[in-house]
């Protein structure tokens, strides 16, 4: 992951088709594009794992299905705990035989359609519910040397619950981190920086220039019709982090792609 | 559809509840529905019935009399030990079609929701599920039966204009169960269950009493519920805390903290869990969805603890808590322990 | 073994929002989903068939739309879907429409096992799954977390109940309604989901299924809405508590203590 950084790869949010697309053909054949020319421009491609609790199909499944290249420095896979046994493993292994070797370990979103780990299905017992931590240990029990593991960091969160959170995802072997979107400059991350500087950090960066969507990320509201200008925002955020990475999300294909290549100096 | 003369209406008298059964005691439901049936047989100027079909229950259908009953329907057999839809269904048209009531109500219950859509069909009648009130139409004396809809967005009134007798189930805890009135007396019809009621029928094979399984939300005078704003499962064990330093008290969650894996399912407080009608509820980051509400708005004293104090929940609240719940839950925890 | 799945597609309720000004559902945007309990229904058809052989045919009474959640049932490893459609099913209560799907199955012809979820989420009335088991004078189960045991002649399973459960063992043919404790339902697979497109599904209407039509439809039901509003919103006097989480903290004790709950 420090390569990533050294060498100014982008980390490129791709989002899966949803599972109640009515336009399942042409949403898996935009889906491709957007991952062929993230593979091509040398960026990292991050697929989402039924984000938010929205179905959505897995980018395992489009990446076999399509038959897409993977390039394995070059491809991250959101995992959280909605899964049953069998599909987490399974996705596992097909992880593991495509060469997919980053991996983003959440806890989640759920809803009423997504099944959900069970504890003893990770091989313990003492916990109420399945959460990032236990995951991580499962992977690194299950699968030893495979997988390099990353997990979340929400800095509009409780401060000291979510550093209390971080210190046990770390022990349970994660290696890198990626934080929530930032606008400006946060003391939190900061805080997170100073505390794990062997650590590789990216921070997620907003493309969207509708900023209000952010409200409840932030837990403050945004007005509608905020002015905000997501790449002079991201020249900032590499101004103001220059050891950390940079993820993307909410990338507009068509106006931004081209723009990005000469944001990060 | 082959719609009843006026004639024909008038033929059915009399508001009649099926009583709830369960190893062999009449449960409150059935206290609570023929309280409401009264107020609905006084506003007829008819009589309320009780159909009860139990097995060993003798000595207790007359205790219904003093909830409001006028006639207790009594069927006695030992083939009721376990809950066979398919028999109760016989018997129950067998009775409607001899004794013509207006109106039968029923808890809905796992049984009551078993039986009483099948009874409807074969008497071809109209029901309502899981009214929440029941009211007569002053024009023309039809049941009006309220009951919410859409996921609890819409109050939906119903009417069965043209069938009779006209059903409705009502879940338990949504009608008050009125004071007994020991002085009150009322008669004994005795009934039989007929081989032909338990021909081809399925085989009860074993069962089994637990209060294990259904998490007893429903008896907490207290409970405690969470919501998103517990942001994990970790915020459960504080409530969970909160609940044991407040005696008698249960946790409860909203469909979200549930669907969030944070607690069980057993524990969910709504539309599409459970409806409890308690002394007092305590709603901690929950932001108070209709589907929600309409689980728990008839308690008694609602009391919501959350940083948003616009909230729906903040809104309805009996008292509402501005704050973080992290820390003042602690605090009250605190509080209670140096009592 | 023959089984009929018995699904409806839904508005999804639960993200429903209200018009602050008029107070009632904003209904435009509201998304068309396949009822969340039925998919415990469609795991189980498909579970059962895996286990004994046969076929699992998926039934749905809808508008055309509701395809859409047939493919979906479809994409999970149902075998083949049936869409009950026409003008003269609109308006149906759970009494005609228990009618319509019944006259589906025996239209079907030698099923086995019908299986329902417990209850629709816009009626919620669960009354469907009793209904299709009356008109067909068939035996029922409803509240069913589990299928212990099944064969050509006969079905064991446990009921759900608030006080405990019981085992109870029936004759086929037979209804059953199943909770959500009964399985975990799979999502469907990509794999799944772009073949169910290639899939006919036919439509059959009243004829189709030798329906009387004085019992479909608004005509063939006997309750009728007479009215729909916002619900009626509590009393309020809310009392509001503020300052500093201890501040909140013993007043909030001092209320309790007040009303001897603590």
């Amino acid at each position: 992951m420090i390569h990533h950084i050294q060498n100014k790869i982008y980390h490129v949010e791709v989002l899966p088709p949803k599972q109640d697309s009515e336009k399942l053909e042409k949403d898996l054949e935009r889906f491709s594009n957007k991952y062929l020319r993230v593979m091509d421009s040398g960026y990292c491609a991050c697929i989402t794992d039924n984000a938010m609790g929205l179905l959505s199909f897995q980018g395992t499944e489009i990446i076999e299905e399509l038959d897409l290249p993977v390039i394995p420095e070059q491809v991250m896979i959101h995992l959280n705990t909605f899964h049953t046994k069998d599909d987490l493993d399974n996705i596992l292994n097909i992880c593991k035989t495509k060469g997919i070797r980053y991996l983003l370990i959440i806890t989640g979103d759920g809803s009423e359609r997504l099944p959900k780990l069970h504890p003893s299905d990770v091989g313990t017992t003492d916990v109420e519910s399945v959460t990032s931590v236990e995951l991580l240990r499962y992977i690194n029990r299950e699968y030893p040397d495979t997988f390099v593991l990353g997990v979340a960091f929400n800095p509009y969160e409780p401060e000291e619950h979510e550093f209390e959170k971080m210190e046990r995802k770390i022990k349970a072997g994660a290696t890198f981190i990626i934080t929530q979107p930032l606008i400006e400059r946060n003391e939190i991350v900061d805080r997170l920086l100073k505390k794990y500087p062997k650590i590789p950090v990216i921070v997620e960066a907003w493309m969207s220039r509708k900023l209000h969507l952010l409200s409840e990320a932030v837990g403050y509201e945004i007005p509608e019709n905020t002015e905000f200008d997501p790449i002079s925002t991201l020249k900032m955020l590499h101004k103001l982090y220059p050891g950390c990475g940079v993820y993307l999300s909410l990338l507009g294909f068509k106006t931004q792609y081209d723009l990005i290549k000469d944001t990060w100096v | 559809m082959i719609a009843f003369t006026d004639a024909e209406r008038k033929e059915y008298r009399n508001i009649w509840v099926v009583a709830e059964i369960l190893a062999g005691e009449i449960q409150p439901v059935t206290h609570e529905l023929t309280g409401a049936a009264r107020i609905l047989a006084n506003l007829r100027k008819s009589e309320v019935w009780v159909v009860v079909m139990g097995s060993g229950i003798e000595g207790k259908p007359e205790s219904l009399f003093a909830y409001g009953a006028d006639v207790v329907i009594v069927v006695d057999n030992p083939g009721f030990s376990g809950f066979v839809d398919e028999t109760e269904a016989k018997i129950m048209k067998r009775l409607i079609v001899k004794y013509k009531p207006e109106v039968v109500i029923c808890g809905a219950t796992t049984r009551g929701r078993a039986l009483i859509p099948r009874v409807s069909v074969m008497t071809h009648c109209g029901l309502t599920a899981d009214c929440t009130g029941l009211s007569i139409d002053p024009e023309n004396g039809d049941l009006l039966q309220t009951r919410p809809a859409f996921g609890g967005n819409i109050m939906a009134t119903i009417r069965c204009s043209n069938h009779r007798p006209q059903m409705a189930t009502i879940r338990p805890r949504v009608m008050k169960s009125p004071e007994p009135d020991p002085g009150r007396t009322g008669r004994i019809i005795k009934e039989e269950m007929l081989t032909s009621d338990s021909e081809k029928i399925k085989q009860i094979i074993d069962v089994f009493h637990s209060t294990e399984t259904a998490y007893n939300l429903a008896d907490a005078q207290i409970i405690i519920s969470g919501g998103r704003g517990m942001k994990g499962p970790e915020g459960f064990n504080l409530l969970k805390q909160f609940a044991q330093r407040v005696g008698g008290a249960a946790v409860g969650a909203s469909r979200a903290a549930v669907d969030s894996g944070w607690i069980p399912y057993a524990h969910q407080v709504g539309q599409t869990g459970q409806t409890v009608q308690t002394k007092v509820y305590i709603a901690c980051g929950i932001s108070g969805q209709i589907q929600h509400l309409v689980g728990m708005q008839s308690c008694d004293l609602i009391i919501a603890i959350d940083k948003n104090p616009d909230t729906p929940m903040m809104q309805i609240a009996d008292i509402a808590v501005v704050g973080d719940l992290f820390e003042i839950i602690p605090e009250i925890v605190k509080g209670i322990t140096n009592l | 073994m023959k089984i009929v799945v018995c699904i409806k597609q839904v508005p999804a309720t639960n993200d429903a929002k209200i018009d602050p000004e008029t107070k009632r559902i904003i209904r435009k945007g509201i998304k068309a989903i396949l009822n969340p309990f039925d998919t415990y229904a469609v795991e189980e058809g498909v579970q059962l068939r895996d286990k004994f052989g046969g076929e699992v045919i998926v039934l749905s009474m809808g508008p055309p739309k509701a395809e859409a959640s047939l493919r979906e049932a479809i994409s999970v490893g149902i075998d083949r879907a049936i869409l009950l459609s026409d003008r003269a099913f609109g308006g149906s209560d759970t009494w005609a429409t228990s009618y319509a799907l019944a006259k589906a199955i025996e239209k079907i012809g030698d099923v086995d096992l019908v299986i329902c979820g417990k209850q629709a989420i816009d009626g919620d009335t669960a009354q469907v799954g009793p209904g299709i088991a009356a008109h067909l004078d068939w035996l029922q189960a409803t509240y069913v977390m589990a299928v212990e045991e099944i064969s050509t002649s006969s079905i064991r399973v446990k009921r759900m109940h608030e006080d405990g459960y019981d085992i109870c063992e029936m004759s086929l043919p037979a209804v059953i309604t199943v909770v959500k404790d009964i399985n975990t339902p799979r999502v469907p697979s990509l794999k799944g989901r772009l073949a169910s497109n290639k899939f006919e599904i036919p439509v059959w209407k009243p004829d189709d299924i030798g329906a009387d039509t004085s019992k479909i439809g608004l005509d063939g039901s006997p309750t009728r809405v007479v009215k729909a509003q916002p619900p009626p919103p509590r009393h309020t006097n809310t009392k509001k508590i503020e300052g500093s989480s201890i501040e909140c903290a013993q007043s909030l004790l001092r209320e309790l203590r007040l009303r001897s709950i603590v």
